[in-house]
């Protein structure tokens, strides 16, 4: 519908040209008051808006280029497609896990309507090719892919520019020939953090809904009477091949069924939902399927990537006591001179070839006043045990270490394991291999100066070396 | 299910304004379940949020609920099938033994239990509560509501300064017309309101308990009694030192629940360890013909009870939020008599009617004040804060008087009194009545002066020898279920050093002195040369009794939903 401006006053105007975010649109109204009444307050008005939009459009303030874009009336739909998660190069598990759920739910499509509709997958990343030969694996029966090193991470502006590009199926002849309608009948994203930001500003571009953070989803007719959806008031329709996508309540103890019905004068395509992870099990992938597999092709425009990626971190994971050969843990025995306590104990990793320092969670909460150079060796990161790591080395030793359960259970796998303690009947012994009664800052230094001269081995240790028991 | 087309809710699951319901109630336990299940039965819509995974994990009583028959509600009045589906056995016998060494003076008490009493059963709370979860959910969803576990709630909605809803760790704020506080003993939400507050040791007492494992027949035969019958016995005198209050000894079905009640500023002066205190109660000589050698505890828990005489408050409400149960110190303890769970039946019933009564008021204390009318002229009040106590309690716990009589009593003249042939008659009497039971003062002469000397003067000698060994508390930890919210911990000492927090070390029921593995630890910190003695705290072998909020310098507040210790008994 085309504005007529001489449907309006001037005031009126102005306001409904504010509205109007198309160039095309305001240039044809001026034509047509410039052909018509010629009022020169509503010719100022229309050329105004003209400017504004035309400053809009050079200006590259991301807020201000906003577009209103259309939603279809009457459109085509088809095909179930799944944005397909990477990292690292590798799928993330949801990606399959969504594959797999939209395999079931297209086959049963299939046979419920009588059309066979296809699985999409859709990845867009950096070196994503093979890993679109992997989405037939699990379930696809196309997979599009959008390559280009400077995807390799996730970025709003393009990766939602390529996938609606993508969905509206824009491209040259050979990369959209495949399909022919105007766009998706179904969406499914991840609900991870990518997931969700990509999952509401593809659905929001294309003009759609989103049920987010679903559960679980299927696919039948449903009879609504809501005249918002039927048109009229006291009408019944049915809309059928409703997806139907389930979301755990604010409350937890209802589900909700969301669905994304159209308007008689407005689509709402294609119905979308982001996906929990693990909401669905990984399928068998089947390396002999066959499917086929699309480049994407669509020019990339620089303003997008005006987001520079400048740093990234892993998230500190801390001190990594596994896959030592020797694994020495202090205790609360230390406790009459804690930063002592902890310098024998850093000796004695120093005498193995491979060892590291562990600690009980009861060093962890201690109020003990570490000197500074051995301060950073009484945190979090090195504690052992049900809430800490848990090691199994060759060999384990334990000083002053009374051997709660909770601590046990973090060190049961390892083979030998010897305890040094003042009180015999610490349940340390229990479990121990060797048991050495004794004061650790005795027999720290012995063990230390026996490792140095050769005398001790962690096969001498296994051996029995030269303690008690 | 509920439908919901896409253009009316908004499908990304946000919403312009918060969730509302008509009436929250906070916390699963006997009071909300009667808070909640009698609103739904006005029709009201409720939504019921718990923290623990289940109702009851979280919580423990010594195990008897009462029906009163003075009572304007009991628990099956609200819950019809519950004796049969969620109590354990009757109490069908009733004894207090005074413990003096190895004389121990038995007494039937069975009469002063039966006063004013429809029934009393035996329960495990997990059971109990998980049990009445299930109908509470199945009445507030017919109305729109229904229990949600897992959330705790945090803290007070407010706007300009008015109470209008809760806020919680796991959800967005909440709405509600009425708020029902039932969430305990250390109520956060009391706190949160200024209702009550954490500082005096003396308005509380610490319950320690143990599940003994113990086949039926095994108790039926030990205990002499048949199938649907069950027996109380409490525990007075020298047991336990200085240190004031007394033990008790019920039977379920198939467990025994065995624990001690203590004044915790009792606790904190003689700086006894709780776990200790048990162990004295579980190996004393008299016990061993229950045990006979073997014994097996499936758990071992603690609470903090509050003492009602002290500090049940007589007006349990703030703008729209009442405080139910424990949350608002309904508790009772008058001598060997502790009701607790009957009490906050009552007073969740009671303020479920309140609000249905005063509903469209504009007013937002109307059910608030409505409320603390109906605990008054039911008698509930009466019971919580009788009178005679407060008239008695000024002259019997002053030091001088307490001194004064304990010097007679030790004296041969006191003795002698005590042991004559017409005391002999009377004190069996004193302690089957109501009324004199409810003047006994809290000192230690009520607790361990009187009951040791009635002790030595009656009893008989037992020649039992006790060879049971109670777990160490290393064990006892190790036995818990913890879901440990790993680098969140839920307390925070405020104040490490000894003077501040050194009681809790003590006092706290999973912490002794020179025990590594336990919550507080002394330790002795050696900085530029001078010594200083230190307290060091780790919540995760932490059973949330509430001690320390009381007796520590802490920043104190429950666990997130879910997390921290699940009790299995209860
Ligand atoms: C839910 C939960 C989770 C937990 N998770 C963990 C965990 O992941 N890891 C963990 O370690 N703990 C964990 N704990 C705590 C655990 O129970 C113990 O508290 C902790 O391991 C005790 O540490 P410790 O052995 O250093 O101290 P203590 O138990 O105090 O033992 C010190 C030992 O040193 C001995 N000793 C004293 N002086 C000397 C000396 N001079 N020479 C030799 N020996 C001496 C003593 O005899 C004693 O046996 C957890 C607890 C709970 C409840
Ligand atoms: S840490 Fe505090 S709340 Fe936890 S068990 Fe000990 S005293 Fe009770």
């Amino acid at each position: 519908m085309t504005l007529d401006p001489d449907d309006y006053t001037v005031d009126e105007l102005r306001e409904e040209l504010d509205g109007i975010d198309d160039v095309e649109e305001v240039r044809e109204a001026l034509e047509t008051e410039r052909s018509g009444a010629e009022r020169k307050t509503a010719l100022e008005a229309l050329e105004e808006r003209l400017d504004a939009l035309d400053a809009d459009s050079s200006d590259d303030e991301p807020t201000r280029d906003k577009k209103h874009v259309r939603a279809l009336v009457g459109g085509d739909y088809a095909d179930m497609w799944v944005f397909c998660e990477t990292q690292h190069g590798e799928l993330l598990d949801v990606s399959k896990e969504m594959l797999g759920k939209a395999r079931e739910l297209m086959d049963g499509y299939a046979e419920d309507f009588g059309d066979e509709e296809d699985v999409v997958a859709f990845l867009i990343g950096d070196g994503c090719a093979d890993l679109a030969e992997e989405c037939i694996a699990y379930g696809a029966d196309v997979a599009v892919y959008h390559d280009d090193d400077r995807l390799e991470r996730f970025l709003h502006k393009p990766y939602t520019e390529i996938s609606a590009h993508m969905a509206r199926g824009q491209g040259t002849t050979e990369s959209t020939d495949w399909r022919s309608y105007d766009e998706p009948r179904y969406t499914l994203f991840p609900a991870t953090n990518n997931g969700r930001d990509l999952s509401a500003l593809v659905q929001a571009e294309l003009d759609s809904g989103l049920a987010s953070d679903c559960s679980d989803l299927f696919i039948q007719p449903e009879e609504v009477s809501n005249p918002v959806k039927t048109g009229e008031p006291g009408v019944k329709k049915t809309f059928e091949r409703t997806l139907h996508m389930k979301r755990p309540d604010f409350s937890g103890f209802e589900y909700s069924t969301i669905l994304c019905l159209d308007n008689p004068d407005r689509d709402f395509h294609p119905q979308g939902a982001s996906v929990i992870p693990g909401a669905f099990d990984v399928p068998e992938p089947d390396h002999d399927r066959e499917g086929l597999v699309v480049e994407h092709d669509m020019e990339l425009e620089d303003e997008w990537f005006s987001v520079d990626i400048e740093s990234h971190d892993t998230l500190e994971a801390g001190v990594d006591l596994t896959g030592h050969e020797v694994v020495v843990c202090l205790g609360r025995g230390i406790g009459d001179d804690p930063t002592l306590g902890m310098e024998l104990g850093l000796e004695l990793v120093d005498a193995f070839d491979d060892a590291a320092l562990g600690i009980t969670r009861g060093i962890v909460t201690s109020s003990y006043q570490f000197d500074g150079h051995v301060e950073q060796y009484s945190k979090e990161e090195r504690q052992i045990g049900e809430t800490g790591q848990e090691v199994e080395p060759p060999l384990y030793i334990a000083a002053g270490v009374s051997g709660a359960v909770q601590h046990k259970v973090g060190v049961d796998e390892s083979e030998t394991i010897v305890s040094i303690n003042t009180d015999s009947d610490a349940t340390i012994r229990d479990f121990s291999d060797y048991f050495i009664e004794g004061d650790l800052f005795d027999v720290l230094p012995m063990l230390t100066d026996a490792v140095k001269s050769g005398e001790l081995t962690v096969e001498a240790v296994a051996d029995g070396g030269e303690t008690d028991e | 299910m509920e439908v919901k087309p896409m253009s009316e809710t908004r499908a990304d699951g946000g919403s312009d304004d918060y969730e509302h319901y008509e009436a929250v109630v906070v916390g699963c336990g006997p009071g909300g379940a009667a808070a909640a299940a009698r609103l739904a039965e006005h029709g009201i819509e409720t939504l019921v949020l718990e923290r623990g995974v289940e109702a009851g994990s979280k919580n423990v009583s010594g195990g008897l609920i009462y029906a009163e028959d003075s009572a304007p509600y009991t628990i099956d009045d609200l819950f019809p099938d519950f004796r049969e589906e969620a109590a354990e056995r009757p109490v069908t016998d009733y004894h207090i033994h005074n413990i003096d060494g190895r004389q121990v003076t038995t007494y039937d008490l069975t009469d002063l239990h039966e006063h004013d009493t429809d029934w009393c059963d035996a329960v495990l709370r997990r059971t109990m509560d998980s049990w009445l979860e299930q109908r509470v959910h199945e009445k507030t969803s017919e109305t729109g509501g229904g229990v949600l576990t897992g959330v705790r709630v945090n803290g007070l909605l407010r706007e300009n300064g008015e109470i209008v809803g809760v806020t919680c760790d796991e959800l967005d704020p909440i709405r509600a017309d009425y708020i029902v506080a039932a969430d305990g003993v250390n109520s956060e939400l009391a706190r949160a309101a200024d209702l009550m507050d954490w500082d005096e040791p003396d308005e509380w007492f610490q319950g320690v308990k143990a599940v003994v494992d113990m086949d039926a027949d095994v108790i039926n035969d030990r205990f002499s009694i048949e199938e649907g019958e069950g027996v109380a016995h409490l525990f007075s005198g020298d047991l336990f030192e200085d240190v004031r209050g007394g033990g008790f000894l019920y039977t379920n079905e198939d467990t025994l629940s065995i624990g001690t009640v203590f004044h915790l500023d009792s606790l904190v002066a003689e700086e006894a360890e709780p776990h200790e205190l048990l162990d004295a109660l579980l190996t004393h000589p008299l016990l061993a013909q229950w045990f006979d050698g073997e014994y097996n505890e499936l758990e071992y828990s603690a609470k903090l009870v509050p003492d009602s005489k002290k500090v049940a408050h007589r007006e349990p409400y703030a703008d729209n939020l009442v405080l139910v149960g424990d949350a608002g110190g309904q508790m009772q303890a008058q001598g060997p008599i502790i009701k607790g769970m009957n009490h906050a039946v009552t007073a969740g019933a009671l303020a479920a009617d309140a609000y249905a009564l005063t509903r469209g008021n504009a007013d937002p204390e109307a059910a608030g004040r409505r409320y603390t009318t109906m605990l008054e002229q039911s008698g509930t009040m009466g019971k919580l804060r009788p009178r005679r106590y407060e008239l008695t309690s000024t002259v019997g716990e002053h030091d001088l008087v307490t001194r004064a009589v304990e010097g007679v009593l030790n004296s041969p003249v006191g003795s002698v009194a005590i042991g004559n042939p017409i005391a002999k008659r009377l004190l069996p009497k004193a302690y089957n009545s109501p009324f004199l039971v409810g003047m006994l003062p809290d000192t230690s002469m009520a607790y361990t002066t009187l009951p040791s000397l009635i002790g030595e003067k009656h009893g008989r000698t037992v020649h039992w020898e006790n060879e049971i060994e109670p777990p160490t508390l290393e064990e006892r930890i190790g036995d818990l279920t913890y879901n440990t919210d790993v680098g969140n911990p839920h307390i925070r000492l405020q104040d490490e050093s000894f003077e501040a927090s050194g009681a809790a070390v003590y006092a706290c029921p999973v912490s002794a002195e020179d025990f590594g593995g336990g919550c507080y630890r002394a330790e002795t910190v050696t900085t530029n040369g001078s010594e200083e003695k230190l307290v060091s705290l780790d919540t995760q072998p932490c059973v949330e009794c509430g001690t320390c909020a009381i007796v520590a310098d802490t920043e104190w507040t429950h666990p997130r939903g879910e997390k921290g210790v699940e009790f299995k008994q209860g």
